[in-house]
This record gives structure tokens, C-alpha cells and sequence, in this order.
């Protein structure tokens, strides 16, 4: 399977330098261009990498979660009841939505976990359709199928400086990266840390795990929670940012969208994975919907993520097309040389 | 009072007694070996003290306390670790990725000094990264520490299975059938490995299948058949009693 590959040796193949170059650009962006396609685009598929990493760290347990979007789905709606509906100020808002989102997948996990496997990735798919029917119907709430119009933070203004949501892209940009940032540290700290190491063994094998004295669910259910607390807040700052909810927006596609994101972007890296797979993808999905065909975007996603089973097996993807090439270019040795038979097998 | 304790523990798998009514005393620092044909129940008696199955009767205890009810990584935690029959550990991992993933137990920090990275965790760390070393030159695979787990030969692989649950901190190691598939010089190789294991203390319960294997190694030795505990006593001992011959070989109708 996809897990257990990489067990201490979490380094990336990607030089540091590199990463913070890349960095330093994407932070640099809204000086080159304040263009609304370019900037949207990258604003939303960083808030979907943030729920890819989610993904990608239940699946480091070995659970397929079905339903991130319903996390996004409750993260948006917190946010959205919180603040127009009851009027609550921005910040707080978008914090409870990620610990409420928290909350719910603490209560969920510790009940759906226990079935694991095959039977989790089905209850989170209803999970995800409970959300969206509850969403649909309690209209004194969710006001059903209308949706609730979000309102962007209030400016916060600085001396002379004012950063406004409302009119200009350029702070939702610099939030989101905030975020990203936040939650790509969070994710490959946790990943790197023994709890990772925890998380790979349990998916390994979890009959061995067990008998070397590690609690399977407890670390299945923090794995969940800490995906739902982040998809939450991922969830609370889209609506923010698209300026409206409801409940077709967190739909069955959009959970499969997120895994699909993770298989592309090759879940390996928790962070390199979720952020190339959903600039990727995201980006690709903008393009198909301007096109005049109906629904090619299925088409064209399915078809990609074949290709990336296919050209890049055991849950490679497209992060480590990365190392492939800079090993190409710059005649680096492989990082372990294994004799014999295995050398193919162990190719990163 | 015995290390630990089996009281009249039988599990039923439907109507079949995988085993039944078995008391069991197992005293601290002895190398005791359970034997008995095909089927007899010994895998069952292991499944039932490391938690993997609650017994259906009777009781566990460990020091005095009672431990059947308990999940396995509970048991784990109290000292009592089991290997398995299968090879593999964990797909994928190299020999010390496979020891250091095993020695969660070894921790004293929480998970939150691992996730800031402390300076005790870290500290603890090299302590552990330096026992699992040692552990893995005490069972004479340490030549092998950089190698993928899966590249291992057959007997090195079932040493790391070993390895791996002494990792775990034991004070009670139950050792699965550690010599299947083994010629006789690869066995007493594990052999070796038993005695110099039980020489750190650490009580070892050892299942097995051949009589030869134990004859070597065992202080004491309990044989089973079809669920039923039928001998106890000196290994050679054992040999001539005449249920034992009976059960292995079958009676002798003339």
C-alpha cells in the first residue's frame, strides 16, 4: 500500500534552498500581479491543500477518510452562523470552526474507528451525505439550500495602513499563506516526530503494533481529530473566501476531489503531496470549467489520477518527479543503495 | 507466587475447546517450553495471555493482577510481549526503522515532548537508539542493522521478530514457534539466542513443535494436547512419559 515506505528517513529530496526559494516567490506573488484569476487560484488550492494534509495524515494510520469535505462543510458553516447569523467578530469565529470541526471528529472517530478499514471509508462517505442533508434541511440554521452569504473579516487598520478583505485579494492571499504555512509545519513536524512513526506502524500493521504496547485507536483518533480541527478552519476560510455557503458546495465530489488531490501529489510528502496535488489539480479544474464541454473535468481527473497510478506506482506522485529529476540534473547518488533484488523495488 | 498465573482459562470457538480448563504457573527467570502436536492448542494459550483473545473461562493473572480483559498493548505495557509466526514486521522498514518503531515502550516521554522535540526526548531517544544497538549485537544481527527488513535471510528474520519484542522492554517474552522453518544449526542458533536472553532476567515462555529444540534450551516444559494440559515437568522427564509418546505418536493398537 501507499504507507510505510519511509519511516524515519523523512528527509525530503528537495534541497531547503529550494524550498525557500519557492517560498520567497509564492510570498512575493501579489507584488508581480494582482491579477483575481492568478490570486484565486492559488488562494483556494492552498486552503484545499490544507485539507489534503488532513487527508493524507489519516491516511498515514491507514484509514481512507471519505469524508474530509464534511469537516470543511462544518468549518464553513461555524464560521458563517457565527458571524452573520449571530453576529460574532471574524477571528474568534474562524477558530471555533476549526475546534468545533475538532470536536465532531473526536466524537465521530472515536465511534466510526473502530470499524476501520473498508467500513471507515464507507460511514465517512455517509457522514459526508448526513452533513450535507442536515445542512440542506435545517433551514432555521443552515437556511437550507438558500445558503448563508459570509462577510469577509472587518478591516483591520494599522497606523495609515489599512488591510481590507472586502476590496482587494491581496490580504486573503497573505492569510492563506499564514495558514499554509501554519499547518505545513504543523503536519510535517507530527509527521517526522515519533508519533508519525506511531501513525506508519499502526497502518503497517496494526496486530504487531498492538502487541508492542501501542493503543490503535488512540492514535487512529488523534490522527483524525488534528485533520479535523485543520480542515475545519480550511473549510471556515473558503467560504470566507468565496463569500457564500451551502450545501452543494461540500458535496461527495469535493471528498474525492481531496483524495484524488493526495494520489497526484503523491501522499509520500504530507506536505510537498498536499500542496503540489492541489495546485495541480485545483488549477487544472479552473481551466476545464471554462471550457464550453459539460462535466469534462470528471473525465479529465479521473484520467489523471490513472496516469499517476500508472506512471507513478506505490504511492508516488507527482512530489517525486522532484527527486527523480534534481538526481538527473545534478548526478546526486541515491539515498540508500540497496543490494540485490530490492534495488528496484526501493527506488525513490 | 508464580510470575504468572493461569486459572481453570478455556476458550471456546463455538462449541470446539481451543483450550481447556489449563492452569499454568509460570515462576520468574525459568525458560519454560510448551509443546504439543498440531492443533493442541498452544498458539490459543498465547493468543489468550497476551489479550489478542478473551478467554471464554478462568483468569490471567500477572504479579497478581488480573490481566485477561485487558487489550494487548495493555498487556504490552504491564511487560508481557509476544512475537508471532509471520516474518514480516513492518513493509518496507529496514531492520533499526523496524527496532525503533518497536521500542514506543522504551519512551518515558509523552508524544508531546517527541512532537516539540525536547531535549529530554532527544536525550531519551539516543539512550533508546543506543539499547535497541545492543540488543540487536546480543542477538547477533547487528551486521544487518542498514538492511531492508524483507531482505533478510529466513532465521535473521525471525531473530528480528525477537529483536523487535525485546525492544518492547519484556519481562515476560512468549516466543511463538521462533524455529519453524529452520534446519537444525539455524536453530540452535535462536537456541543460543534464548538462553542469552533469559540470561538478562527476562522470563521467556517458548512454544514449540520440536521436541529436540526444547530438550536444549527449556527449564521446565508443559505439554498440551487437544487443548488439555497433559504433562508438566523436566524436559526429559517429559520424553517417557507415556501420555506424552501417545499424544505425539498416537497408542499402540496391536
Amino acid at each position: 500500500m501507499i504507507i510505510g515506505r519511509y519511516y524515519i528517513d523523512q528527509k525530503s529530496v528537495v534541497p531547503k534552498i529550494v524550498i525557500g526559494a519557492v517560498i520567497a516567490l509564492l510570498a512575493l506573488v501579489p507584488l508581480f500581479t494582482t491579477s483575481m484569476v492568478t490570486l484565486s487560484t492559488l488562494i483556494s488550492s492552498g486552503i484545499w491543500s490544507i485539507a489534503v494534509m488532513g487527508f493524507i495524515l489519516i491516511l498515514r494510520t491507514g484509514q481512507f477518510s471519505m469524508g474530509q469535505a464534511a469537516f470543511m462543510a462544518i468549518g464553513g458553516y461555524v464560521s458563517a452562523i457565527l458571524t452573520v447569523r449571530l453576529g460574532l467578530p471574524y477571528w474568534p469565529s474562524f477558530l471555533a470552526a476549526g475546534v468545533i470541526s475538532g470536536i465532531i471528529a473526536l466524537g465521530i472517530g472515536l465511534i466510526v474507528l473502530r470499524a476501520g478499514g473498508t467500513s471507515f471509508s464507507i460511514i465517512t462517505i455517509a457522514f459526508g451525505e448526513i452533513v450535507r442533508i442536515v445542512a440542506l434541511n435545517w433551514d432555521d440554521v443552515t437556511r437550507g439550500a438558500s445558503g448563508i452569504l459570509t462577510k469577509p473579516p472587518a478591516p483591520i487598520t494599522i497606523g495609515n495602513f489599512e488591510i481590507n478583505f472586502a476590496t482587494n485579494l491581496v490580504p486573503f492571499y497573505y492569510f492563506m499563506f499564514f495558514l499554509v504555512i501554519a499547518s505545513a509545519l504543523f503536519f510535517w513536524q507530527i509527521d517526522r516526530s515519533r508519533v508519525g512513526g506511531t501513525f506508519r506502524s499502526v497502518a503497517a500493521n496494526p496486530v504487531l503494533a498492538e502487541h508492542l504496547g501501542i493503543h490503535l485507536m488512540k492514535y487512529r483518533v488523534i490522527a483524525f481529530t488534528m485533520a479535523g480541527v485543520f480542515t475545519g478552519f480550511a473549510g471556515a476560510y473558503y467560504v470566507t473566501f468565496i463569500s457564500v455557503i451551502n450545501p452543494l458546495i461540500f458535496d461527495l465530489w469535493k471528498s474525492v476531489q481531496i483524495m484524488m488531490m493526495s494520489i497526484v501529489g503523491g501522499p509520500t510528502l504530507i506536505v510537498g503531496g498536499a500542496i503540489v496535488g492541489s495546485t495541480v489539480l485545483y488549477s487544472l479544474g479552473n481551466y476545464l470549467t471554462q471550457l464550453p464541454v459539460a462535466n469534462v473535468q470528471y473525465l479529465v481527473f479521473g484520467a489523471v489520477v490513472v496516469l499517476v497510478l500508472l506512471f507513478l506506482p506505490k504511492g508516488t506522485g507527482l512530489v517525486d518527479l522532484w527527486g527523480k529529476f534534481w538526481r538527473k540534473v545534478f548526478k546526486e547518488p541515491e539515498e540508500y543503495e540497496i543490494p540485490g533484488e530490492f534495488s528496484q523495488e526501493d527506488e525513490e | 507466587m508464580a510470575l504468572l498465573e493461569l486459572n481453570d482459562v478455556t476458550k471456546l470457538f463455538g462449541k470446539l475447546a481451543a483450550v481447556e480448563d489449563i492452569d499454568l504457573q509460570v515462576e520468574e527467570g525459568e525458560i519454560l517450553g510448551i509443546v504439543g502436536p498440531n492443533g493442541s492448542g498452544k498458539t490459543t494459550l498465547i493468543n489468550l495471555i497476551s489479550g489478542y483473545y478473551k478467554p471464554t473461562r478462568g483468569d490471567i493473572y500477572f504479579k497478581g493482577r488480573k490481566i485477561s480483559g485487558l487489550r494487548p498493548d495493555q498487556i504490552a505495557r504491564l511487560g508481557i510481549v509476544r512475537t508471532f509466526q509471520s516474518n514480516v514486521l513492518f513493509e518496507g522498514a529496514s531492520v533499526i526503522e523496524s527496532m525503533m518503531i518497536s521500542s514506543r515502550l522504551q519512551y518515558k516521554t509523552s508524544d508531546w515532548q517527541a512532537f516539540f522535540n525536547t531535549r529530554t526526548y532527544k536525550d531519551e531517544q539516543e539512550k533508546v537508539v543506543g539499547n535497541l544497538l545492543e540488543t540487536l549485537q546480543l542477538l547477533d544481527i547487528f551486521n544487518e542493522t542498514f538492511r531492508p527488513a524483507a531482505a533478510l535471510s529466513h532465521g535473521y528474520q525471525r531473530m528480528l521478530g525477537i529483536a523487535a519484542a525485546l525492544a518492547a522492554n519484556p519481562s515476560v517474552l512468549m516466543l511463538d514457534e521462533p524455529t519453524t522453518g529452520m534446519n537444525h544449526e539455524e536453530a540452535m542458533f535462536v537456541v543460543e539466542n534464548i538462553k542469552k536472553i533469559n540470561q538478562q532476567g527476562i522470563t521467556v515462555l517458548l512454544i514449540e513443535h520440536n521436541m529436540k529444540v526444547l530438550l536444549g534450551v527449556a527449564t521446565r516444559v508443559v505439554v498440551l494436547s487437544f487443548g488439555n494440559k497433559i504433562a508438566d515437568g523436566d524436559p526429559y522427564e517429559m520424553m517417557s512419559k507415556p501420555e506424552v509418546i501417545e499424544a505425539y505418536l498416537g497408542t499402540e493398537t496391536v
